[in-house]
């Protein structure tokens, strides 16, 4: 039995080593990598993909193609790769032939799932081939893998290609590209000069790293500073560069002997007592540093131990050597042209960098208008703190939510919404104000803690009817995307319509408060409601009106903020803080003061974070405290009521 | 089906004649379950809850336990951190379960760790967490950062060529614990400092366009980027839509993510996110015949919409090890589950077998799966089991710590002092 056994195992053996030698059709090579190809590895692919290739008949495109697109299947009985065709059972397919050559079960058979990193690798060994494909997707796919992971080889193939691409759009990125992979890998200095050059005009990612991958820089030292080599930079140590590293280069590149760190000499000095003694000094006197290096020193004197390296040591050391970095590309004239690219690059991006966070700064702004708008015109005109106005905001997000559900179509559904979140908010603003807050005007303490109970009642309600889970908002297919000037700048369409929704509202409450009836009467109540009332104004009507209207436009603001955040039960909680500090910082009462109180908080929350990227939270700590900063010198915000109407 | 019930019933009877005469067990057995149904934690939680009345029910219709019915004792600490404390409490005194399945986030763990100590209770805990703990009276079935965060690590390492990582996490215990455990496990592995990108953000943050743009501009150098978010709960759906209206496709752009399951995926529009990663020890998406049968049982009782998860199947090992524990101690007292406890064995729902450690951690698989467009993961490597480790070896100040309940006695060692920290974690 055994006997047996070592003969089919030495079989065995002689069978795959007779066929990694010479390997000679596509199924030879998947029989000797068949493991390599169930569970590919990025590290180890190459060596598969290398040797199908070197077979170079055109099934192995195909192959590599199928199996990059996890279309390849394995038999489980036997090992055996196949491609899969229609039915049940289903059709096997043979990867030479192309035909159908039986059928399986579904259970029978193991969908192969090369992970990204190994369908790059396929992808950059398929570029060759796919570059002049008749499919056009197949092309795309070769130059996207190019752009991805840029290789010395895909020059030539790739400007090969370029003259009879079809495609003008293709084209283009091919020429693109071209230029990128000439700047990078081209053998003439002429040529790749030339190509920087012409990249030094844009600022998009790919170009910034080709630079950044032409100027890679590795540190050196050496006794005198080399002639034949491109240096990048010299250290001057104390400086750029510490006495503590500039010495463990030295180390490293073995031009020093390491340091002896402390524990060493200590057990040095233990392994060498010598009758009490350690070098001559008794091992009851070894209780400083200095008697230890001095114990120490006798013995590196007799040569039993390596000597000690002392500071003197380490700093002439330091100071014989220069310490300095080359560039890893040794033309010079390349690295010139590379870092002037660079440095235009820099400038510009610094610049475009600015655009973009101002243009985030509008976004958040205009995010934080439409969520503190409701609550600066209930809050202005009533004196009512609302704590649940957050919750309209959520509840106007769960409108369109459920809108969704039955109108599938995303543009038509968003267009209902709107409206239909208004008059749900303003339905239950108004609601709210008849039953509860009328009974509590002029008792501020009772309102907040009443609306704070109501808020947190509605969030509870809408986790019993929705579940905690965030729902699903969807944006219209026509606001996916972003709106991209160039690499850096970018912003998404869906706030560039929040933005032009915030506008709208901005000019509807300016319309409906200056030239309307309703508007007149709000301002008077506003400013004055005694007067107002003794003027024929109802002021309980007006109060309705105005609770409706706030809470209606903070439905609004809910689907708007739906669509790009997230639609929780919770979500209200996280705007009614930015809210309050909006209108607070604005000055109550006023559309202006609310405006610029957002603007003011968005730009200032962009700013802080754009300084201390890490903690987004403490970009939030710091802006209040900055806020509660501001209120101290402007008490009543930025736009402040002036005169009797102050209240003062 | 019959003789199956009939044997069955055969053991349960035999089961009852030795252990009522041994040690009369009260009937019924109460199994605690102590998760949020309402509150921030509610739907994570709840899942939970509805998972545990499963597994009881099911247990109960194979003959229930030591010849008892199993009875859930289900309470609601409302997502409220210390109100876990009351209830285990109450749990323990009240009703005086045999033991507990419950808790979701760390802070609610840490908030019952004392009562459980105190009044030498049982919990299991089921969720991925930062580690750096271990409690006599707690067993860790989720997943401890040797068997989620350092393989997916490895991962973006080896088979995505990472070159530079953006660690975003919510701020919070467990993303800090986590991110300052990659991050020296990442310098370890010869990353540069400067290449490693930390953010973190409030619970629930929506604005995201700056964190998306400034992960993008990592890529200046030419390096591979990839993102490890520990971002929680529903601050991802907001990440998420703004990396893919940002165009940055999982080709560019790999994120591997700790805290999102396809739980979370089912309020998300998915469509975006195909070819984007997690890492946890389960998917919905396992081959294997019991995942098929639990999967199918979940749905039954909750709907054809629902959707399993991994800390689902943390609870379905941790009942099930519970359940054959106290059967072989022959009684529900703390004390002689724990010991039955080591060296459990119960295969899990992906097709190998979980062991439960003298740390009271699990032995579990590492699963890395892709997003896929229907809101479920392509599984795309499956270590082998990974013994689960209390005490992470990539900060100096736990290396040295190791935690054996079963030999050692303690859960918190120091292997060169070789002394018994403490006993009680209050750390």
């Amino acid at each position: 039995m055994r006997f047996l056994a070592l003969l089919f195992a030495a079989a065995i053996s002689l069978g795959v080593s007779g066929a990694q030698a010479q390997p000679t059709d596509l199924k030879a090579v998947l029989e000797v990598h068949a493991e390599q190809i169930e569970r590919p590895k990025r590290l180890q692919v190459g060596e598969v993909v290398n040797d199908l290739i070197a077979l170079g008949t055109p099934e192995v495109t195909e192959f590599l193609q199928r199996w990059q697109n996890r279309e390849l299947h394995m038999r489980e009985a036997d090992g055996q790769f196949f491609y899969v065709g229609e039915g049940t059972p289903i059709e096997l397919i043979d990867v030479v032939s192309g035909q159908v050559v039986g059928t399986a079960q579904d259970s029978e058979l193991k969908q192969l799932r090369p992970n990204a990193g190994v369908r790059r690798v396929l992808g950059s060994a398929l570029v060759q081939f796919q570059l002049s494909d008749p499919n056009i997707l197949r092309r795309v796919a070769a130059v996207d893998s190019i752009a991805r992971r840029p290789q010395a080889d895909q020059l030539a193939p790739l400007l090969a290609s370029i003259p009879d691409e079809p495609d003008a759009a293709l084209k283009e990125r091919k020429e693109r590209l071209a230029g990128l992979l000439t700047a990078r890998f081209d053998e003439t200095t002429d040529a790749r000069v030339a190509a920087i050059e012409a990249l030094s005009g844009e600022l998009s990612l790919d170009v910034q790293a080709v630079m950044n991958q032409i100027l890679a820089t590795r540190d050196q030292v050496a006794v005198a500073l080399p002639e034949d080599e491109n240096i990048a930079e010299i250290y001057e140590v104390g400086a750029d560069l510490g006495t503590v590293e500039a010495y463990a280069q030295l180390v490293s590149a073995e031009l020093a002997p390491a340091v002896i760190p402390n524990d060493a000499i200590r057990n040095a000095l233990a392994a060498n007592i010598d009758g009490g003694f350690v070098g001559g000094v008794p091992v009851a006197q070894l209780n400083t540093d200095a008697a230890r290096a001095t114990a120490y020193t006798a013995l590196a004197e007799a040569g039993t131990v390596p000597p000690l390296v002392t500071d003197a040591d380490i700093s002439s050391a330091v100071q014989s050597h220069v310490f300095y970095a080359i560039y890893t590309e040794p033309d010079v004239a390349v690295t010139d042209a590379a870092n002037d690219a660079l440095n235009e690059i820099t400038t510009r991006v610094g610049m475009n960098q600015a655009l973009d966070l101002t243009l985030d700064g509008l976004s958040l702004a205009s995010i934080y208008f439409l969520a503190a708008i409701g609550l600066a015109i209930t809050f202005g005109v009533m004196g009512v703190i609302n704590m649940a106005h957050g919750e309209f905001i959520m509840m106007g997000a769960y409108t369109g939510y459920v809108v969704q559900l039955f109108i599938p179509d995303y543009t038509l559904s968003i267009l209902v919404a709107l409206p239909l979140a208004f008059a749900i908010t303003f339905g239950a603003g108004v609601a709210m104000e008849r039953l509860v807050i009328r009974w509590l005007y002029h008792r501020p303490l009772e309102t907040l803690l009443a609306t704070f109970g109501i808020s947190i009642a509605l969030q509870q309600l809408a986790k019993n009817i929705f579940g905690t889970q965030a729902r699903p908002l969807t944006s219209p297919g026509w606001l996916d995307g972003a709106w991209v000037m160039n690499d850096v700048v970018s912003i998404s369409y869906i706030r560039i319509a929040i933005f032009i929704l915030a506008l709208i509202f901005l000019g509807l409450l300016l319309f409906i408060l200056n030239k309307t009836r309703l508007g007149l009467e709000v301002r008077a109540v506003t400013q004055n409601p005694g007067m107002a009332a003794s003027m024929g104004i109802n002021p309980d009507r007006i109060n309705m009106l105005t609770f409706g209207l706030g809470s209606g436009i903070a439905g609004i603001a809910g689907v708007a903020i739906g669509l790009y955040a997230k639609v929780t039960s919770e979500m209200g909680a996280d705007y009614i803080v930015q809210s309050f500090m909006t209108v607070v910082v604005g000055g109550v009462g006023n559309v202006w003061g609310t405006l610029a109180g957002a603007s003011l908080i968005g730009f200032l929350q962009k700013g802080i974070e754009w300084f201390n990227p890490a903690n987004t939270l403490a970009a939030q700590t710091y802006m209040i405290l900055f806020i509660i900063l501001f209120i101290q010198f402007r008490p009543k915000g930025i736009v402040a009521l002036k005169g009797r109407a102050a209240g003062d | 089906m019959t003789t199956f019930k009939t044997c069955a019933a055969l053991t349960t009877a035999a089961l009852m004649a030795t252990t009522t005469a041994a040690l009369a067990q009260d009937c019924p057995v109460k199994v605690g379950v102590l998760h949020s149904l309402s509150g921030t934690m509610a739907i994570s939680e709840t899942t939970l809850k509805d998972t545990m009345e499963l597994l009881i029910e099911q247990q109960n219709e194979k003959g229930g336990l030591l010849g008892c019915e199993i009875e859930a004792v289900v309470v609601d600490p409302a997502s409220d951190w210390p109100l876990f404390a009351e209830k285990a409490r109450e749990l323990l005194t009240v009703s005086e379960v045999d033991v507990i399945f419950g808790s979701w986030t760390s802070v609610s763990r840490k908030s019952a760790l004392p009562v459980l100590e105190e009044l030498n209770g049982l919990m299991f805990y089921p969720v991925q967490y930062e580690g750096e703990e271990s409690s006599k009276n707690v067993f860790y079935t989720g997943a401890a950062p040797n068997q989620q965060a350092i393989p997916a690590t490895d991962y973006f390492l080896e088979e995505l060529g990472v070159e530079k990582f953006a660690l975003l996490g919510t701020d919070y215990v467990y993303p800090r614990t986590t991110n300052n455990i990659l991050e020296s496990y990442l310098i370890d592995k010869g990353i540069a400092e400067e290449d490693i990108f930390v953010n973190y953000t409030p619970f629930g943050h929506s604005d995201w366009a700056t964190i998306v743009a400034d992960v993008v501009a990592l890529g200046a150098d030419g390096k591979q980027v990839g993102v490890i978010s520990t971002i929680n709960g529903d601050a991802n759906i907001g990440f998420y839509k703004e990396l893919a209206a940002a165009g940055v496709s999982a080709d560019d752009i790999p994120v591997v993510a700790f805290s999102v399951g396809e739980e979370e995926l089912s309020g998300l529009d998915t469509s975006n996110l195909v070819g984007h990663l997690a890492a946890w020890n389960y998917f919905q998406s396992a081959e294997s015949e019991a995942n098929d049968m639990w999967v199918a049982a979940w749905k039954e009782r909750m709907g054809e919409e629902r959707v399993t998860n991994d800390p689902m199947e943390a609870h379905y090992i941790g009942f099930n090890m519970w359940v054959n524990a106290v059967t072989e101690a022959g009684t529900t007292d703390v004390d002689a589950v724990r010991t039955a406890m080591y060296g459990q064995e119960f295969p899990n729902l992906t097709g190998g077998t979980a062991v439960m450690l003298p740390n009271h951690h699990l032995a579990k698989p590492v699963l890395i799966g892709e997003i896929t467009a229907d809101g479920q993961f392509d599984i795309i490597s499956q270590t082998e089991e990974v013994p689960g480790d209390a005490w992470t070896d990539f900060l100096p100040e736990s290396a040295v710590l190791k935690s054996d309940w079963q030999e050692l006695g303690c859960g918190m060692y120091n292997v060169e002092t070789e002394t018994c920290v403490q006993l009680t974690s209050n750390y």
